[in-house]
């Protein structure tokens, strides 16, 4: 089990957890409306830090970005020792320190998001190597995933979960370029909806996998990531993969037991409105459903787990916050929107739990439950074994498939398009990608074919996990260019989409109509004992039986390496049992729930979780 | 006219990187999005950002492009009609 012990959010609404439940829950907003900030022509409407608010949260020595994560890390942890070998940093964010990039300049290595991780481990006290989730909007809950699975593989007892991004020209003109920022606080799920505001904050949640000694500890129950393969920025129109990350953390089972379902809802049209059809797709169209981004934006990397610990915050005291914004429904899910707070005191023994749902570029999804109960203990789930069987190396001067290297014509980067040409060539998207994706793309076709099984078919248990160090940084200085460039601020939505580099995990989803998980990590250097820790504590979802997974860099035309392989899980080396929940010591409190659960039906499957109410 | 046609065209294939076309392979009448080019949202955006770049045309409305875009015809037509540059 994973229960979180403690939590901190700093926003422009405040600077602890506690004073942002509150600013909410008074209904304040710290969306403003700005004009000619950053030098762009066009306003918006966000929520940012004032001067003043930056004046007194700089660290010395560290930037914005990480003087911001270090504080809310700070006012986390408390006295907790963090320099164990036991504890790791796990830090969500989409963009990091990229206001840094100069168009035409030498990259400092702080724009690497690794390093900047590695800064602020350090200020911090940690010993152990940071991870940093880039996984598009849905990084701060795909980094709860992260944790809960390496809490359960055994691999830490102490994951510190970090979620942050601050904004600047890049980050909204690209927004802007893709027409999806209202110049007007947001709407979330309303008719009159026009677009999402941007907001800059950091939050944190400490999870640990121990029962900590307090009473009544939020559990994390479950998580899980799911993709659309559908479109790299436009979200399925069935809400395939949020509806299948729902369905995989059992919401349905448990929605007599939700008091609400936290939505992303960032206002924009296809969003919220396919946000709706997966909710009701679900199973949960009687569950009250809110979204938050009327109070704080959409905070990018910080959005899972800032609105998570809102969300925590608003179960403990028995509320159910309004969608700031929203007045009529404008969406076809017929989903209970509210724009007032409800109290649900009376109904504090039966509610005892939300689903947090989030999605985003790259067509991923994510979703969690967290629950008030804890009368409910978990065997540690046993890891399978990882068996490669395939592999690939592609370097500007190689290409080695599962060890056999090829005879090319080609170096540098035309040997990609070569490959793509004489291997693929029925791909035209292909050239619409920045040369990350395509070499990541290129290089899972051929590890594909040598797999040589059955291409095309959708399938839910095939994960995609890629690592690297560079991130995007191609795309984003390519990007740069189109707003600080000699030809002017004409600033591209096409290559925007690509400085997000889990567009590279999104891409081969779509192309090979895989809805399992697709996340996509960075890294200080390459390490491969970190890799294989995350991919074999990947294999802990449920539905996952084999990865596509390894290291994509791309720095030039002439420096970049692929190393991608199959692995599949193996269950009878690795002598697996479902990780089964069930009821020991009844632990009942006065504030525990007595209602008979309706828990039976959780169908039970490889590593599904299985309840039985200790009443029973 | 003809000239603005040939000159779209070009520009359209290098802005959307329809790197295996050339102007003789897009008819002027012909969609652009749907079954035609295969083209999608960003695209249509992309569009935007080339007449705002090229022409000097600024579309304040994404929806307006909706028109505008359906082929090479009805896109010199408009920049025909609008453009400042």
């Amino acid at each position: 089990m994973t229960y979180c012990i403690s939590d901190h959010i700093i926003s422009p609404l405040g600077t602890t957890s506690e004073q942002n439940f509150q600013a909410v829950l008074a209904g304040q907003s710290a969306l403003c409306r700005y004009e000619g900030r950053w030098g762009l022509p066009e306003p918006f409407t966000a929520s940012l830090f004032s001067d003043e608010q930056w004046a007194s949260l700089m660290i010395d020595g560290l930037t914005r970005f990480e003087s911001l994560v270090v504080q809310s890390v700070r006012g986390a942890i408390g006295h907790i020792d963090v320099s164990d070998s036991r504890t790791v940093l796990i830090l969500a964010t989409t963009k990091a320190n990229i206001d840094l990039l100069q168009h035409g300049g030498p990259v400092d290595d702080a724009v690497y998001p690794g390093h900047a991780a590695v800064r602020i481990a350090q200020t911090l006290g940690f010993t152990t190597q940071p991870i940093v989730v880039c996984n598009a909007c849905i990084s701060g809950v795909a980094a709860l995933v992260l944790a809960q699975r390496l809490l359960d593989a055994g691999c830490y007892d102490r994951a510190v979960v970090c979620g942050a991004d601050v904004q600047n020209r890049f980050t909204v003109s690209g927004f802007q370029s893709l027409k999806a920022v209202s110049d007007e606080p947001c709407r979330p799920f309303d008719l009159e909806r026009l677009g999402l505001n941007l907001g800059e904050a950091a939050a944190t949640m400490v999870l640990v996998r121990r029962r900590p000694a307090q009473s009544w500890p939020m559990t994390l129950m479950a998580s899980a990531v799911r993709n659309d393969a559908y479109h790299v920025s436009s979200p399925s129109k069935n809400g395939e993969g949020a509806y299948l990350a729902l369905r995989a953390i059992g919401a349905c089972e448990y929605s007599d037991r939700l008091a609400f379902v936290n939505a992303h809802g960032t206002a924009t049209m296809f969003n919220d409105q396919m946000e709706s059809v997966a909710i009701e797709r679900a199973g949960l169209a009687q569950v009250p459903v809110n979204g938050l981004k009327g109070y704080f934006g959409h905070t990018m990397g910080a959005a899972g787990v800032f609105e998570t610990v809102i969300s925590m915050h608003a179960l403990r005291h028995h509320r159910v916050l309004g969608t700031r914004g929203f007045e009529e429904r404008g969406v076809s899910g017929k989903i209970r929107l509210s724009a007032e707070h409800l109290d649900i005191s009376e109904q504090k023994f039966c509610k005892d739990a939300f689903v947090k749902m989030i999605s985003g570029f790259g067509g991923g999804n994510a979703a969690l439950l967290m629950s008030r109960r804890d009368d409910l203990t978990r065997q540690d789930p046993i890891l399978p074994q990882m068996r490669t069987t395939h592999s690939i190396v592609l370097t500007p001067e190689c290409v080695a498939i599962d060890g056999v290297e090829q005879a090319m014509s080609e170096t540098g980067d035309a040997l990609i398009t070569w490959l793509y040409k004489t291997r693929m060539g029925d791909y035209p998207k292909f050239y619409k990608m920045d040369p990350l994706a395509r070499l990541a793309l290129v290089a899972s076709d051929l590890l594909l074919q040598a797999e040589g099984a059955e291409r095309f078919v959708a399938n839910s248990d095939r994960g995609v996990i890629l690592f690297n160090h560079s991130s995007s940084l191609i795309a984003d200085r390519q990007y740069l260019a189109s707003i600080d460039g000699d030809e002017g601020f004409f600033p591209s939505p096409s290559v925007f989409v690509y400085t997000l580099p889990n567009l590279t995990v999104g891409e081969i989803a779509m192309r090979n109509h895989y809805h399992g998980e697709t996340s996509f990590y960075i890294l200080p250097h390459r390490d491969d004992t970190a890799m294989q820790q995350v991919q074999r504590a990947s294999l802990l979802d449920p539905s996952t039986r084999s990865l596509l997974t390894g290291w994509v860099d791309y720095d030039s035309p002439n420096s970049f390496t692929a190393e991608m392989y199959i692995i599949e899980a193996d269950f009878e080396a690795g002598g697996h049992t479902p990780p089964a929940l069930r009821a020991t010591s009844p632990n009942l409190g006065e504030d525990q729930p007595s209602s008979p659960s309706k828990l039976e039906g959780v169908p039970e499957g490889r590593g599904r979780v299985s309840l039985t109410n200790n009443e029973k | 006219m003809e000239e603005l046609v040939l000159e779209l065209k070009q520009r359209i294939i290098d802005a959307l990187n329809l790197e295996e076309m050339t102007p003789e392979d897009i008819e002027t009448e012909a969609p652009l999005f749907g079954e035609g080019l295969g083209l999608d949202s960003i695209d249509a955006l992309e569009l935007i950002v080339l007449l705002e770049k090229n022409y000097g045309i600024r579309l304040a409305n994404p929806a307006e492009g909706k028109e505008i875009f359906k082929s090479v015809a009805s896109i010199a037509a408009y920049v025909n009609e609008h453009r400042t540059k």
